[in-house]
């Protein structure tokens, strides 16, 4: 049987393509499993997950938790504001203390980049980075190209954007890695202000016009604004931010071609994208939900296939 | 006490008579008394004889950090001074790195009064502004009274123009030299690592270039105006060499020195996350490494320092972004140096800077005070947790192979091996 090269899902940029073409395969016979009217399989029975949660967190913390039950695994939640990590206990303590109750697997969400790294280095468990600061959210990217698979067949070859706060956000950075990974043609797409300055080094080209950079693709995948992340103000206003970077339905309509809108989640309205063209058919805002869990099967049964 | 010295190769570019020459040399007392092809051992003397012996007058460096008093658990002067015998350095320039903050007399001749009696001879650096908060000069002048050779507000930008223009007007009634750390703090922002591809790869927060080569573009515009000395404790980019080095082709009192690891590594160490690498300022780019080694080897940087900075492992074993700058350097900087010029460089460069502190420099001849480093340049060792004797164990240079090892000094009298 097949394996993955990795023993923990880091970041995309430590996996290889047979390992994603792997954890879609897995993912298909998981979407299947859950659309039964018993949505449940024994398979990780004899495992346990801890989920840790360093940052809040509503769909991935659901979704990840969703699929550990779905496999059958035995679970505990654990989240903790970054406060209570300043009252003195070390991220390697906290996860040491948790997996000293027998814990075979961390799926953890933390503000810093590289905590998954960093732990993995540390700690004996299988590590599932949930979003680390603006390093990586590996399962959104894999749950974005499943979807883009699912919808237009494969990803080799197509022309994505990727629009918004491209510096702060740990999803542009994992979709980038995935989609290149894949053979996709990449393109970013937002303020100067909120664009890494080497960020062509990954191989991705710059579009600061919205319009020009939709004309141009086959899909879009909206980010939301992190102003939770920013220090100083990389913009004046939501509203003008809106103005240049927002896409509603007169400017899908434009278009000469009908594109697909996709959106991590979660969605500010009438920010980067508008009521109408969340709802409209183009969006697969939904399914890339539905997909996150059959992704996070694949994902955790893959890694605890390699446990012992 | 009496040390016979023998068949010690002399490294001493510059002199004459000695260098490069194979000698006995005899110290007594702490005076050099005999220097020659061979002297028999008087009685009661001891006799040190080493594999591929060399000898060079005692090493300097400009900036190194231990700290007591506030932060013992990352180092004591005792121990950081045994830590630089050891590496080859008979005398340091200490960072007001500590707690609180050496902005006074006092506070100076705390330092001065701990290193007594030391192998190492160890010069305190002053905070240029009071608690290095930025704001107004400290008593500058009674604290060169009391022996700091300098002030510097450590690693901290001084981001009021004003006062680093009033710090280098005032000194100047008594010849004293402000350091100024090389980075505009708007601009760095949150950064910790080097803006770059790679971190934009590892989603770490960047700090520009532009953030050090602001600030030395403004600190000599500054020094233009007002004349006085400066010096830049750590340069970091291919641009700062260039600015120095025109400031330098204008006659103003400019030196800089590059921290040792800036000349070994580049960002892309930072790929695994590890928080030894985690330096203030950041590792740069190949092109930068290559434009500061350049610059060492054409005189525009005048000194090389082991920016040594203990950091106990409580604040190093944790999250990247939540760990403390710094590495260890005093120990792996003879072997780092050694591997990266030709020896003559190396001891040049180790040998050199004492004067623009107003630090006496030691001299290799029959009767002078013996300030004398021993090595071995062909030895080579992995640097190891075990080798290190630092309390601290933050090495940058964990597990990286280096050639040039230090056998001990000669200094004050004492034989520190």
């Amino acid at each position: 049987m097949s394996e993955l090269s990795v023993n923990h899902l880091l970041g995309i940029k430590y996996l290889n393509k047979q390992d994603i073409e792997l954890i879609f395969e897995t993912a298909d016979h998981f979407k299947e499993v859950i659309n039964r009217s018993i949505k449940k399989v024994p398979t990780l029975r004899d495992i346990t997950i801890a989920n840790i949660f360093f940052e809040n967190s509503t769909r991935t913390k659901l979704s990840f938790e969703l699929a550990e039950k779905r496999l059958s695994a035995d679970v505990v939640n654990f989240s903790a504001s970054q406060s209570s990590v300043k009252k003195g206990e070390t991220l390697i303590d906290t996860v040491n203390n948790i997996l000293s109750m027998k814990v075979d697997m961390v799926v953890m969400r933390h503000p810093n980049p590289g905590a998954g790294v960093f732990l993995s280095k540390h700690v004996d468990a299988s590590i599932i980075n949930a979003g680390d600061g603006a390093h990586e959210h590996p399962t959104q990217a894999l749950l974005d190209s499943y979807s883009i698979r699912e919808k237009l067949g494969s990803v080799k070859g197509k022309n994505i954007v990727i629009v918004g706060d491209i510096l702060h956000s740990r999803v542009a950075l994992s979709n980038i890695f995935a989609l290149k990974l894949q053979g996709a043609n990449v393109k970013v797409c937002g303020p100067k202000t909120l664009m890494p300055k080497h960020i062509e080094s990954l191989g991705v080209q710059v579009e600061t016009n919205l319009k020009k950079a939709l004309e141009w693709c086959d899909v879009a995948n909206m980010l939301r604004v992190q102003n939770e992340r920013m220090d100083i103000s990389y913009f004046p206003t939501t509203r003008e931010y809106a103005q240049q970077f927002g896409v509603n339905k007169s400017l899908l309509e434009s278009l000469n071609k009908e594109i697909v809108i996709m959106h991590p989640g979660p969605i500010n309205r009438g920010v980067e994208i508008t009521s109408d063209v969340a709802d409209s058919n183009q969006s697969i805002i939904l399914e890339q939900v539905e997909n996150g869990v059959a992704i996070r099967m694949a994902v955790i049964y893959l890694l605890a296939s390699k446990i012992k | 006490m009496k040390v016979l010295l023998k068949s010690a190769k002399i490294i001493a570019p510059g002199n004459k008579v000695y260098h490069n020459k194979k000698r006995d040399i005899l110290v007594n007392d702490g005076i050099i008394e005999k220097i020659a092809a061979s002297i028999t051992s008087p009685k009661g003397t001891s006799v040190i004889e080493r594999t591929n012996l060399h000898v060079s007058l005692g090493w300097f460096d400009s900036g190194v950090c231990f700290g007591e008093p506030g932060f013992e658990e990352r180092e004591t002067i005792a121990n950081g001074l045994k830590v630089a015998a050891k590496s080859g350095f008979t005398d340091i320039l200490l960072n007001p790195n500590t707690h609180p903050s050496p902005d006074t007399s006092s506070a100076i001749v705390f330092l001065t009064d701990k290193a007594k009696n030391h192998a190492v001879n160890l010069f305190p650096i002053g905070n240029m502004s009071v608690q290095g908060a930025g704001e107004n000069l400290a008593e500058l002048f009674d604290m060169k009274k009391a022996g700091a050779v300098a002030f510097y507000d450590y690693k901290h930008a001084i981001t009021n123009a004003n006062l680093l223009k009033i710090a280098l007007l005032y000194v100047q009634n008594f010849d004293g030299i402000i350091f100024s750390y090389p980075q505009n703090a708007e601009v760095r922002g949150k950064g910790n690592v080097d803006e770059s591809e790679v971190s934009t790869r590892l989603g770490l927060k960047g700090i520009p270039a532009l953030a050090e080569e602001l600030q030395i573009a403004r600190d000599l515009f500054i020094l233009e105006y007002t004349g006085g000395k400066l010096h830049i404790p750590t340069l970091s980019t291919a641009k700062s060499v260039k600015l120095v080095a025109e400031a330098k082709r204008k006659k103003l009192d400019v030196s800089c020195s590059v921290p040792v690891h800036h000349l070994v590594f580049d960002h892309s160490v930072l790929e695994e996350f590890d928080t030894n690498f985690k330096l203030s300022p950041p590792l740069r780019g190949k092109s930068d490494q290559k434009a500061l080694i350049k610059g060492l080897q054409d005189g525009t940087i005048d000194f090389v320092t082991a920016d040594h900075t203990p950091i106990d492992v409580e604040q190093k074993r944790v999250e990247f972004d939540n760990a403390a700058y710094g590495s260890l350097g005093l120990e792996s900087a003879f072997g780092a140096l050694n591997q990266q010029l030709q020896l003559e460089a190396c001891i040049t460069l180790l040998t050199k800077g004492r004067e623009r502190f107003g630090i006496p420099t030691p001299e290799f001849k029959e009767g002078a005070t013996a300030g004398l480093t021993l090595f071995n340049p062909e030895g080579e060792y992995t640097q190891t947790e075990n080798r290190l004797e630092s309390t601290s164990k933050n090495s940058a240079f964990l597990n990286h192979t280096l050639k040039g090892e230090v056998y001990g000094i000669l200094n004050n009298g004492q034989l520190i091996l």
